[in-house]
């Protein structure tokens, strides 16, 4: 960009004017960082506000433009300014400073009853507004001029040093040039059962073309070996024939599909827009281009072996749905004992078999209820003396499945109880015997069958036939553990065993996995969610769900496979910086191969040569400075965010002699930690005046450097305030607040050679709508400093 | 005490040559002659009584043999589910075993309440767990339930077909009683009446001319007018009324005892011991159901109390018109001397309980049929069954009135053809008392004693 | 082609349509009738199962939406016709006055001045603004409203309050034209009115309430500021009880399931046992509990407290003590426990969800089924319904079928509009 030139616009609005002197604040910005264009406007956001700033943009040549007023997350509308040629910093005045503070508080004690008090008086606007208006007559601490109303020396020292920090944040800003790379616009679809079909077809629909690679020699999966499946249209009463046939029929007759079966994914190589994916099929091997892959291999049953204690493989006549589901498919309906081929008059069906029990799958796999329904109707179809009683735990038929649930247990042969297995026998003539307890019959009952059906349950083909329990699985891969030297001692990580992708990626050959072997998104707001940029899970592999749920899945995850490409063609990131065309810059010269950015990376982004110097591929990237806080050499930083610019940021806080006037930096979350701010400010809850807040993309990039920096510069201590990690992360970056934290784990040591407390630095996992505790969290964090005294290094 | 009713219907039937007015409380008399079986209960316990005597031993047996809540074989039946449904549960099926029934259901005990266990059972066919259940007869068809049930079940209609097919079992022949709850026989049903009264019309009285006077102890009594006892005399009918009569009451007894048999084996099966006759608890349920206290309990049908209460009570009534016109009529008569004073002053209380009666009972059924029309909408209009009883007691309701008018204004024409209507209508109120809706007076009332017998009673 | 989606309801799954249409190139515009977009989630305290807040999936919503010019969006407003076909679509939107314009910064000193007031329907009615008032504290936009009918006559005193002249008693409604090449039907639903349930003594028995409710007492910046009282006497909830299927799997009312009531509940059992650890007790009646795929988990986690307990049974009377305003319920312990009374602090009806375009008379020609709900497939091209409008289902899956919808928007516009600086690719292999 041209020479920076530098404007500050200061408003005077919102009780900012009454609050501060906001000449002292101009003449900041005018000596001590020789910035020319300089003002105090008021109402600066309203247009003429905002026009003043666009003049000077036009006359003046501003192109760095620092507003010391409202939250960025108000009023974005009004200062919009081209991001790709000016750099707009929001110095966050009102709520984080003056809405949260005393126009006037003691020095000596921070403003804690009241901030401890504020959220219980202030209910309602009303009640909060009054509350500081109260409190400041008997606060105030030095007698209000006559001209002004006080000025709080604390609140405006908090103020000067956030200007201080937002004027550096923007002289350290460049404006990103995003990598405008080459994209192919066609969508890779692994596996062709409900979603599968389902993505290819609804992405070719949408103009990308599709490649959908099947490893068995019919499409179809599932839906295709049934003998009826679930309704899937309203009023969802009804079983219906499978009507797979036509939607594999579409896929195979439309022109931008091109369907490899038998087919075996050999690796996957590159990044989102540009993926290689060299594919195996009927004897050749070839390379396809591809910009996005949407994973659809679906789900295996549960293997029975296991289940003996239920009476599998003990008894001719214990079976599982799977099986009974053939049976009907091969005689048209009809259900025969295995033991002698005779037609089964009486089925019992168990519930949950293997399922919602922590010795085998501890979840619920959500379709059984169904299908044992519907296989009940089988056996009453084909005899209608026949009949079919289910013993359930609950009946789980949600939403409008209700309706089948209803139309089904109409059939007078189908009877249902709910109850638990006491057990499970056979008698001579190789009928079986069940005996139920907790019955709704209110009674220990005896049940005899000629046929037991076991409703097993869905494991996802993430997992390897014959994988180990899915209770006890490797963590994020199914592979073997493995203990590698490195510089900083052993890292102990898993050796993964590739199962369908074959990625060739640093990381692992697979989408990471969470719980029970699901490559599922952890987020209930964005279900797509994977930890691979490009990549993205549908249908059954993800989640128990059934055909119908499979392929509405199909569409969504074909959207963002689309889109993916779409905004790696402009350059962009994906959610959650959606549209961020900044990205990581690595300066190699001073790399030592360390391999922290590529092991810290959450999301795989960066790959490595056998010395270890990292790679980036930009259009995986998520852009949230993980890999920047991870690096010990300083090296990765963004145009617009760097581990200098923070740094630097730090030091332009002004640290005062007096021990009274303590310096704690809060580094802060932008996604959860800066906006329970911003509503503690809107709800006037009073916080402590001795914070400087430094916003961060992520805490995952937070750099040691700073701290040790920091700390022998007098800052008397580091909050980290961030998202919750680990089994219930709301990171949204899934790892960056929780790689902070192990980080923090290793400052120890440089705080101790610096001889000061380990706990001068702390991490807080904070919920965006747990605002009302901020002032406490800081308060007590305060405390805790003054307990140790001083820093040492003050005033070196 | 059986003889003493026996003697009173006799005498009832030989007031038959009394006007009509007498004619009509006589006959409906009769008929709430058996009131008692649900008002007063007289041969409740008797029977009772004898039942229990009579298997005591067996029941301890019963009692050891059966511990409490041991693992209890059940055997699905798709059939009897099927027979249920056709019988008029048509909903059984749709119930989802929510419980709602139970705790709407202001009559059902605490314990193990009805009627959502015996929904299940219902659902599952579990026939033996439901013939010896106190709890179908105690449904007082209040249908709460059926208001209440979010799946429209209907609970309350499946406990009527239950109880209504519990009937063969408990009342023999059990062939009367499938007929009379199956539409499809009616006319049969009604024809054996019919044909029983023709038949002794044609051999005992005059189906034609009958103006001429009947003779009554060689004296002609008011020959011209229309009497219907020249249709047909005093004795054939006292005879064909009271037979009818005292079998039903026979069939009843054993009906109750059988009745209480099974519900004690129920009872132990379910795992819990009876013990006391079940003597001492008649008095307390007479109370009741001269009360109509769990009537009152009912939300939906509040007003069934009343209308019940008016049915019940015009039983009463002309029971006791009965009673008076047998001291006044046949007792004299049977001794051969003048049996008479009839026809009965108009201000008399034979005419005075009659006439009431006969009201009473009119705006009773009416009632009824208003409040059925009322609640259709909510809880349905009813079954066949239900409206079989109601039409019946109607029917007779509008003859006896039809007889007297008609004979008053002296249209012969009509006259003796409603009057022919009338008595075969109570006639087949008779016949199929033990068989027809007409039997949950008895069989309730066994189960109300039942019922606080065992201590399964409602909290009140 | 239009280029352009039109988004009508502006709840999560319609926020997350228009997004993630708009990242992917389309056009898109929201249609939102209530003030400000987050529709129901935004009432929420907490989600199941990971107990986190929805701000926070608001906020980067919200946070994609300013930051995407492709994304427009009006509040207070209305499809009032729908003509055309798929790919070329006249939508006419009225626009209501909020009596507060662009220029509201919400200071808050119209408030302070202000003497009119009216219930607070963000809080269902639990607690009382001024007739001038933000919705919530993440309103989008964020901006005040006035709710004139709160107003005495001509009375001016926020008018005069406000220096930043934000506020024109005289905004009158306007009406918009929109080009589009699609609709998609994100409307949501209604907490389904638990006074129609004519058995539980909702707007009775005082200390009954529904879920939704509950949702607000534990919410920080709810009527209570998150402390769990009850309405009646603001005294300690201490002893509460979940009755399940309170109108839905019901004829008389909802005849389906709402399919996040179990879930719902199991969650809000955490919300009175974390505001009172040490003697809080709750008790679930269920039919069934519905805790399916991997959501059994929290089901374990919850039964694992045993200050929560689960019993199998419809509650189907529920009586109030006038003197305590205590609240006994009757239910039929089925696992052999007997007909039972227990009384209760307060009770929560775990109501279910109406589809909100039941009866709301869109201006199109929709299929809708028996419920209310819409089939996915629709007859006339180019209309598209999504979330809880189609299907009564949890978060999660809305936004899921929200994501679908961006891409059926993206057919009907016959693909993405083609962007000057996309670069494509030579042909590829």
């Amino acid at each position: 960009m041209a020479d920076p030139k530098l404007g500050v616009y200061i408003c005077s609005d919102c009780g900012i004017g009454e609050a501060l002197d906001t000449e002292k604040l101009e003449n900041i910005a005018k000596n001590q960082y020789r910035i020319e264009v300089v003002k105090t406007v008021p109402f600066l956001c309203s247009q003429e506000g905002a026009q003043v700033i666009r003049d000077d943009i036009n006359n003046e040549g501003v192109n760095k433009i620092v507003i010391a007023a409202c939250s960025p997350r108000v009023n974005s509308d009004t200062f919009d300014f081209d991001p790709a040629q000016y750099i707009t910093e929001r110095v966050n005045v009102r709520e984080h400073i003056v809405w949260s503070q005393l126009p006037a508080a003691v020095e000596e004690e921070p403003a804690q009853e009241a901030g401890t008090e504020a959220p219980a008086e202030a209910s309602g606007d009303e009640a909060a507004a009054a509350a500081p208006a109260e409190a400041a007559p008997e606060t105030a601490e030095e007698p209000a001029e006559a001209a002004k109303p006080a000025v709080n020396e604390n609140t405006q020292e908090m103020a000067e040093d956030h200007l201080r920090m937002g004027i550096v944040r923007a002289q350290k800003s460049e404006p990103p040039e995003p990598v405008i790379e080459a994209v192919e616009r066609t969508v890779l679809v692994i596996g062709g059962g409900a979603a599968g079909l389902t993505s290819a077809l609804e992405s070719a629909k949408a103009g990308y073309k599709a490649i959908l690679a099947e490893k068995e020699a019919v499409l179809g999966g599932w839906a295709g070996k049934m003998y009826k499946i679930l309704p899937d249209k309203p009023p969802f009463e009804d079983v219906k024939t499978p009507d797979i046939d036509e939607k594999i029929a579409a896929v195979q007759s439309h022109e931008n599909i091109t369907v490899l079966m038998e087919a075996h994914i050999d690796s996957i190589a590159g990044t989102p827009g540009q993926y290689d994916a060299t594919i195996s099929h009927n004897g050749s091997t070839e390379t396809h281009r591809v910009g996005s892959v949407v994973m659809a291999i679906g789900w295996k049953p549960y293997d029975a072996g296991k289940l003996e204690h239920l009476g599998y493989g003990k008894f001719k006549n214990v079976v599982t749905n799977v099986e009974v589901e053939e049976m009907a498919a091969a005689n048209n309906g009809t259900i025969s004992k295995p033991s002698d081929g005779q037609q089964a008059k009486r089925v019992a069906f168990l519930q949950c078999a293997g399922q919602r029990d922590p010795e085998h799958l501890p979840y619920c796999s959500s379709v059984c209820c169904m299908t044992s329904l519907k296989q009940a109707l089988y056996v009453t179809e084909s005899d209608p003396d026949a009949s079919a009683f289910i013993v359930y735990k609950d009946m789980r038929t949600p939403g409008l499945y209700e309706n089948f649930y209803k139309a089904a247990q109409n059939n007078p042969g189908v009877m249902l109880t709910k109850g638990e297995i006491v057990s499970i026998t056979e008698d001579a003539t190789g009928n079986i015997i069940l005996e139920i307890d907790n019955t709704i019959l209110g009674e220990k009952v005896r049940i005899e069958a000629d046929m037991l059906v076991l409703a097993t349950g869905m494991v996802t083909n993430m997992l390897p036939e014959g994988a180990e329990k899915v209770t006890d699985l490797t963590p994020e891969y199914v592979g073997q553990w493995k203990e590698t030297e490195t510089q900083d001692g052993i890292i102990k990580e898993v050796i993964a065993d590739p199962v369908v992708l074959n990625l060739a990626y640093r990381q692992g050959p697979e989408l990471p996995y969470l719980k029970y072997g699901f490559p599922d998104s952890h987020f209930v707001c964005f279900p797509y969610e994977t930890r691979r940029t490009g990549i993205y899970a549908a249908g059954a592999v993800r989640a128990p769900m059934t055909a119908m749920q499979s392929a509405n899945d199909g569409v969504g995850a074909a959207l963002k496979a689309i889109q993916c490409v779409e905004l790696t063609s402009r350059g962009q990131s994906v959610h959650p910086r959606s549209g961020d065309e900044s990205f990581p810059e690595i300066n190699f010269t001073n790399c030592t191969q360390c391999r922290r950015c590529t092991v810290e990376c959450p999301f795989g982004v960066l790959d490595e040569d056998e010395k270890g110097t990292p790679k980036t591929n930009t259009s995986r990237c998520r852009r949230c400075g993980t890999c920047m806080g991870a690096c010990p050499q300083r090296i990765i930083s963004f145009k617009n965010y760097s581990v200098d610019m923070i740094a630097s940021q730090m030091k332009a806080i002004k640290v005062p002699e007096e021990d009274s006037k303590p310096r704690i930096v809060a580094l802060i979350c932008e996604n959860d930690a800066y906006p329970a701010l911003d509503i503690a400010g809107l709800n006037k809850i009073q916080t402590n005046p001795f914070y400087r807040f430094i916003t961060m993309r992520c805490l995952g990039g937070t750099n040691l450097v700073w701290i040790a920096d920091a700390l022998s510069a007098g800052i008397e201590g580091f909050l980290l305030i961030g998202c919750r990690y680990d089994d219930d992360y709301q990171c949204h970056f899934v790892k960056g607040s929780k790689a902070a934290s192990e980080r923090l784990g290793k400052v120890q040591e440089t705080l101790s050679r610096l001889m000061l407390e380990a706990e001068r630095v702390t991490q807080v996992q904070l919920a965006m709508n747990e605002w009302d505790q901020l002032p406490k969290i800081m308060n007590d964090f305060a405390e805790q400093l003054k307990g140790f005294g001083p820093n040492p290094f003050k005033g070196f | 005490m059986a003889d003493e009713t026996v003697d009173k219907t006799e005498e009832t039937a030989g007031a038959e040559e009394e006007t009509a007015a007498e004619a009509i409380a006589e006959e409906t008399a009769v008929t709430a002659a058996e009131a008692p079986a649900e008002g007063a209960g007289t041969e409740v316990p008797v029977v009772a009584e004898t039942a229990f005597e009579g298997e005591e031993p067996a029941i301890s047996e019963a009692a050891v043999a059966a511990p409490a809540k041991e693992v209890v074989a059940i055997t699905p039946d798709v059939s009897f589910v099927r027979d249920i449904i056709k019988g008029g549960g048509v909903d059984l099926k749709k119930c989802y075993q929510c419980a709602t029934c139970s705790v709407v259901c202001n009559v059902t005990p605490n314990e193990s309440p009805f009627p959502r266990k015996e929904m299940m059972w219902a659902q599952w066919g579990l026939k033996d767990k439901l013939v010896g259940d106190p709890d179908v007869w105690l449904c007082h068809q209040c249908s709460d339930c059926v208001a209440q049930c979010p799946r429209g079940a209907k609970p309350g209609r499946v406990m009527q077909t239950i109880a209504k097919m519990s009937i063969p079992s408990l009342s023999k022949p059990g062939f009367l009683a499938k007929g009379i709850g199956n539409p499809s026989s009616l006319i049969l049903m009604v024809a054996i009446p019919v044909l029983i009264l023709l038949a002794v019309i044609a051999r005992f009285g005059h189906l034609t001319n009958p103006e001429r006077g009947e003779v009554v102890n060689g004296v002609p009594v008011h020959p011209g007018e229309i009497v219907y006892g020249s249709f047909l005399g005093h004795w054939p009918i006292v005879i064909v009324f009271s037979t009818f009569f005292v079998l039903s009451i026979i069939i009843f007894a054993l009906g109750v005892r059988n009745y209480w048999g099974m519900m004690k084996k129920h009872v132990q099966e379910e795992g819990n011991d009876v013990s006391g006759s079940g003597m001492s608890q008649v008095g307390p349920v007479i109370g009741e159901i001269a009360s109509h206290k769990k009537f009152g309990k009912c939300d939906e049908t509040k007003d069934r109390k009343i209308s019940h209460l008016f049915i019940f009570y015009a039983f009463g009534l002309l029971f006791a018109a009965t009673i008076i016109s047998t001291i006044l009529t046949d007792f004299p008569l049977l001794w051969g001397g003048e049996g008479s004073l009839s026809p009965y002053p108009t201000i008399s209380l034979v005419k005075l309980f009659g006439y009431t009666g006969a009201i009473a009972g009119a705006v009773g059924i009416g009632l009824i049929i208003i409040n059925r029309i009322k609640h259709q909408e909510k809880i349905g209009i009813g079954s066949y069954f239900d409206w079989l009883l109601i039409s019946v007691v109607l029917v007779i309701m509008i003859t006896g009135i039809g007889s007297v008018a008609f004979r008053k204004f002296d249209v012969g024409v009509v006259a003796y053809p409603i009057y022919f209507v009338h008595l075969s209508s109570v006639l087949f109120l008779f016949i199929f008392a033990p068989f027809s809706k007409m039997s949950h007076m008895v069989y309730r009332a066994t189960a109300m004693v039942f019922a606080k017998t065992v201590g399964r009673d409602t909290p009140m | 082609m239009a280029d352009k989606v039109l988004i009508v309801g502006g709840g999560i799954s319609g926020i997350t349509a228009a997004v993630e249409a708009a990242e992917a190139g389309l056009e898109a515009v929201i249609i939102e009738k209530n003030t400000y977009l987050g529709g129901r989630v935004a009432q929420l305290h907490k989600y199941f199962p990971k107990l986190c807040p929805p701000y926070c999936g608001l906020e980067i919503n919200f946070k994609r939406i300013k930051q995407n010019p492709k994304i427009s969006f009006h509040t207070l407003s209305e499809v009032k016709s729908i003509s055309g076909s798929e790919g070329n679509y006249q939508v006419t939107v009225q626009v209501n006055p909020g009596y507060v314009n662009e220029k509201c910064t919400c200071c808050n000193d119209c408030v302070a001045e202000c003497p009119g007031e009216r219930a607070n329907d963000f809080n269902y009615g639990m607690d009382t603004t001024a007739a001038i008032y933000l919705p919530h504290e993440m309103s989008f936009p964020m901006r005040y409203v006035l709710d004139k009918n709160a107003c005495g006559s001509g009375c001016t005193k926020c008018v005069d309050a406000c220096k930043y002249g934000a506020i024109d008693l005289d905004m009158q409604a306007r009406t918009v034209e929109f080009n589009v090449s699609s609709v998609v039907f994100a409307t949501g639903w209604n907490p389904y009115d638990a006074s129609k349930i004519d058995n539980l003594g909702f707007g009775v028995a005082k200390n009954v309430i529904t879920n939704v409710m509950m949702e607000r007492l534990a919410a920080p910046n709810g009527p209570t500021r998150g402390k769990i009282v009850r309405p009646s006497d603001g005294k300690e909830v201490k002893n509460i009880a979940f009755a399940q299927c309170a109108g839905s799997r019901d004829e008389n009312n909802l005849d389906y399931c709402s399919s996040v009531c179990c879930m719902a509940s199991l969650k809000q059992a955490t919300y009175l046992r974390d505001c009172y650890p040490e003697d809080s007790k709750a008790t679930i009646f269920y039919i069934d509990l519905r805790a399916a795929g991997k959501y059994e988990d929290f089901l374990m986690l919850v039964k694992a407290d045993e200050n929560v307990t689960m019993t199998k049974g419809k509650v189907a009377k529920i009586e109030e003590d006038p003197a305590t305003g205590d609240v006994t319920v009757t239910v039929e312990d089925i696992l052999g426990g007997g007909k039972v009374e227990a009384t209760f602090d307060m009770v929560v009806l775990a109501a279910g969800m109406e589809s909100a375009a039941k009866g709301a008379n869109l201006p199109a020609d929709l299929v809708y089924e028996a419920n209310g709900f819409m089939d996915s497939k629709q007859k006339v091209a180019g209309l598209h319904a999504c979330g809880v409008a189609r299907w009564p289902d949890d978060v999660a899956t809305s936004v899921q079928d929200g994501t679908g919808a961006a891409l059926k928007s993206i057919q009907s516009n016959g693909g993405i509009p083609k962007t000057a600086d996309a670069v494509e690719m030579s042909g590829g292999n």
